[in-house]
């Protein structure tokens, strides 16, 4: 039987529960496996990553999330809007920050055990400290949650053939760890052979696109498609009530 | 030639609408490329391949580039597929050229030995090891590579290939019946009709139908399902 973890996401574990069993298959994201989030802009890609983040947050899961696009005060700010607040997460020292957007002028926070700075353009120090952060989260349990948001701007900034290995050791890291990763990528905005080897580094493919969530790939499940909407409380699958 | 059991129920019979020659079973003593794009099944079929060869005491060397010895077992467990006995029984030698990069402590044993993904020289000598043992348990015997496309991704493509070549000529020379398997579309036009020419059969995989152009000639394909006992081939149609 493959383990589930709940996704965060209204619908989206009813949809990838399998029904042959006696109700005790429960859905969501297979544990202990890397999940790629992807589609065009616009579609919800970072919605959903932070709704997996902060569902694990509830459960006891601790979240190492590495941040590409907004500072970790504007995170806060970004997932305060759709409801999810972190504080309490973070003062439980739940919530691991490994924060990548800064601007060049650098951070005002200084680095400490929940924070870490780095720059998008050093992807080498970007791994030490998402595999630092992966060590020692895995030291409060059994199983964690690990996001990367965005992959885009990390391959927008580097050789696309270093960004793909240091891909394929998080993943490494985070899965042996026991973490069960996630990774938002914007379609088309790498070459075709980048993008297929990201795919294939991945253990799920989901993709976001002109209102349907296609799950293209998934350990113990064929292809399929739902519609979903994007909603004041993020994305609700149209299965949910 | 001799002919093996892939254990891929269905795929054995892809050429049995062939009268004129039997060509039931999987070619034995050959080399053969899976190859597709991602999340087709390829993994699938190199366990679905290894595991049967133990059930009926053939034993392989099983190199394991993209996952580690760990989520390779897990992987396989999905399916009910339990490995531990063919190690208990030393039928079963494992080569991870991956799991030195996830930082894990791991010791070798007797079966099971480590490389880096980054060393294709140290990978031949490992390989070299390994194939002198599983030799001695049996002349004819499986041997795995899953896959190239984490060696694509670290090393220069030319250096991938002549490992490869060096590979299949020595397991070759031992007896083995090879399968190896890549991502298609990751390396370049040129490299991918390197891998397709180096190998005796080639067998691709699409999410909906499996070809195998075989040794002997004959090009069959068939639609396939990836179910919890693994693929299951459908009735093939000689192309």
């Amino acid at each position: 039987m493959i383990v589930r973890i709940a996704s965060g996401i209204p619908g989206f574990d009813d949809f990838t529960s399998s029904d042959d069993d006696l109700g005790l298959d429960l859905g969501g994201i297979p544990e202990n496996t890397a999940t790629l989030i992807y589609g065009p802009q616009g579609v919800g890609k970072s919605i959903f990553a932070y709704a997996f983040a902060y569902h694990g947050l509830t459960q006891d899961e601790p979240c190492l999330y590495l941040t590409t696009d907004l500072e970790m005060g504007d995170l806060y700010q970004k997932m305060a809007s759709i409801g999810l607040k972190l504080d309490e997460y973070s003062e439980n020292e739940m919530f691991y920050v490994v924060d990548a957007a800064l601007s060049d002028s650098g951070s005002e926070m200084e680095d400490s055990d929940l924070y870490q700075s780095t720059s998008v353009k050093n992807p080498t120090d970007i791994l030490v400290k998402v595999s630092r952060g992966a060590r020692m989260i895995s030291n409060k349990g059994p199983r964690f949650r690990s996001v990367i948001d965005s992959l885009t701007t990390v391959l927008e900034s580097n050789n696309p053939v270093l960004i793909v290995r240091v891909l394929k050791t998080y993943i490494l890291r985070v899965k042996e760890a026991g973490g069960t990763a996630l990774i938002t990528y914007t379609e088309g905005s790498s070459n075709s052979s980048t993008e297929i080897l990201i795919k294939s580094m991945v253990d799920n493919i989901i993709k976001l696109d002109q209102g349907k969530i296609t799950i293209e790939a998934m350990k113990g499940m064929g292809r399929k498609d739902i519609p979903y909407q994007i909603t004041e409380k993020g994305i609700v699958l149209d299965n949910s009530e | 030639m001799s002919r093996l059991e892939s254990g891929i129920p269905g795929f054995d019979e892809i050429f049995s609408s062939v009268s004129d020659f039997d060509l039931t079973g999987f070619p034995g003593n050959t080399s053969t490329l899976i190859i597709g794009p991602p999340k087709v099944g390829k993994s699938i079929f190199c366990y679905q391949f290894a595991y049967h060869g133990l059930s009926i005491d053939e034993p392989c060397l099983y190199i394991t580039a993209d996952e580690g010895m760990k989520q390779l077992q897990q992987n396989m467990i999905d399916f009910n597929w339990f490995l531990q006995s063919a190690m208990d029984k030393e039928m079963l030698y494992v080569i991870d050229s991956i799991s030195s990069l996830s930082g894990a402590s791991i010791e070798t044993t007797n079966t099971y030995n480590l490389s880096k993904i980054n060393d294709p020289t140290d990978l031949m000598v490992k390989v070299g090891l390994g194939t002198r043992f599983v030799f001695k348990k049996s002349e004819e015997f499986r041997s795995v590579f899953d896959s190239l496309t984490t060696p694509f991704a670290f090393n220069p493509e030319p250096m991938v290939v002549r490992f490869l070549k060096t590979y299949i000529r020595r397991l070759k020379e031992a007896g083995a019946t090879i399968i190896f398997t890549c991502t298609e579309g990751i390396v370049s036009e040129n490299t991918e009709k390197i891998l397709k020419s180096i190998a005796n059969n080639v067998i691709m995989m699409d999410g909906d139908y499996i070809t195998f152009r075989s040794i002997e000639g004959p090009i069959g394909t068939a639609k396939y399902h990836i179910t919890d006992k693994g693929i299951i081939v459908d009735k093939g149609e000689v192309l």
